[in-house]
């Protein structure tokens, strides 16, 4: 499976233990097709010169109907229509020229109406998940009904033992959280307070442990939101999609 | 017309505009952009891997195709299961009534990966159903924005903010007992042997 990691984690006597985490991900989309023939979603060449180009179509003094007429353009049979099997993406200048040396980076910040409110020089958000410093176990629990109400999860993983010591400190977590209904914060960094980081330059995210219990079967699950429950502003009465 | 998502519960429908949120919308973004010599934002292109074509914006197109080269509009779309049956097409929820079912357990919304987060307005007065969401009721309904073969699933809720519409797909996970142990992943080493100080 790749879609396992490493997670340190504290439980709430501040023992701490490697495990795994499993990322928890739907069943893939059916197959679509035609009379029981599999169709291959697939990328292809529709123009060659460039001037069917998103800058030519949206040349303000263009008239289409007229510059069909007088060039009377015709394709390049011999690529349009071709299938890209293997490619790169490579930037251009704002001329589309090309570029030989790496460009700089500028950090664009967006408010929440998405106007640009500031530029600067990148920083990277380094992760929070290591085998150094343990996931903490804050204390901080509350309702599960509450937790679904305020929060919006993403993703989610699953946490599962290694051995039969991780079976029992595992098991333990989420008894304690099934018991008692609740879902517990868990903390990153040295003081258990920054977000949760899984990768460089990931999104931060606030998780939630949650336990379930059957006999002696568990799940310990890691529910990951990067937003709350909350209205946007300016929200007008009708809908917008 | 703004369109709406309805909804019954009892028999009494419920109607309400709604409008999509997420991270950006909420707390802003930042976006990282490649800039030329002359402080202008770079654009993207696509070059083929024997370097002979490089494909500007609006150059390429995209589709499903058969085997032998045949293209398939998005109407001629059929689509199966993983056993080979063939699935329907589940029409779009906008505008008709979708049945409220309400949800033993929390948890249930705890095991949808989330694609879409709606804030909803009601059109009028929803009256018993605002009643109970209030009260920390959950609702599951059913919920397709566009015609789909896979119809997601969708969850109503409220807080203190407002009415909220969580609309995803269900993830399933294992019960984990003693002997269903699983392999730690391994860090990335680095070998020494691979060092070469033969500059």
């Amino acid at each position: 499976m790749s879609n396992l990691r490493r997670l340190h984690i504290s439980n709430a006597g501040s023992r701490n233990a490697i495990v795994v985490g499993v990322g928890l991900t739907p069943p893939p989309s059916p197959n679509v097709g035609k009379n029981g023939e599999v169709a291959i979603f697939r990328r292809f060449i529709t123009a060659t010169n460039g001037e069917e180009s998103e800058d030519f179509l949206k040349n303000p003094d263009l008239n289409f109907s007229e510059e069909l007429i007088s060039r009377d353009p015709e394709v390049d049979i011999e690529l349009v229509g071709r299938f890209i099997e293997d490619a790169q993406s490579v930037l251009l200048s704002a001329n589309g020229s090309p570029i030989f040396a790496a460009p700089s980076i500028v950090e664009i910040s967006y408010d929440s109406a998405g106007d640009e409110v500031e530029r600067h020089a990148p920083s990277d958000t380094l992760p929070t998940v290591n085998d150094s410093v343990p996931l903490r176990w804050t204390g901080k629990k509350m309702p599960i009904g509450e937790v679904v109400r305020r929060f919006a999860f993403r993703r989610s993983m699953q946490l599962r033992h290694v051995d039969g010591v991780t079976y029992d400190f595992l098991y333990a977590m989420a008894k304690e959280l099934a018991d008692e209904k609740m879902m517990l914060l868990l903390g990153a960094g040295e003081t258990g307070k920054e977000p949760i980081v899984l990768q460089l330059n990931g999104s931060p995210y606030r998780g939630f442990l949650e336990g379930r219990i059957d006999g002696v079967r568990y799940k310990l699950l890691l529910h990951l939101s990067n937003m709350e429950l909350r209205a946007p502003q300016n929200v007008k009465a009708g809908g917008d999609e | 017309m703004a369109r709406e998502i309805s909804v019954s519960l009892d028999g009494v429908e419920a109607s309400f505009t709604f409008k999509s949120i997420d991270r950006a919308s909420l707390y802003g973004k930042r976006r990282r952009v490649p800039i030329d010599e002359n402080g202008n934002p770079c654009t993207r292109a696509t070059l083929t891997n024997d370097g002979a074509l490089l494909l500007r914006s609006g150059m390429t197109g995209q589709g499903y195709f058969l085997a032998d080269g045949t293209y398939l509009k998005q109407s001629d779309l059929e689509a199966f299961s993983s056993d080979g049956s063939p699935l329907q097409k589940v029409p779009s929820s906008l505008g008709t009534t979708q049945p409220l079912e309400s949800i033993v357990s929390p948890q249930e919304v705890l095991d949808l990966r989330l694609s879409n987060v709606y804030f909803l307005t009601a059109v009028a007065d929803v009256g018993e159903l605002s009643r109970r969401l209030n009260s920390g009721e959950i609702f599951r309904l059913t919920f397709n924005f566009r015609d789909s073969f896979q119809p997601e699933s969708a969850f109503l809720l409220a807080n203190d903010a407002g009415v909220f519409l969580l609309v995803g797909s269900p993830v399933e996970s294992d019960w984990c007992s003693l002997d269903s142990l699983i392999d730690l992943p391994t860090l990335d080493e680095i070998d020494d042997e691979d060092l070469d100080f033969e500059f």
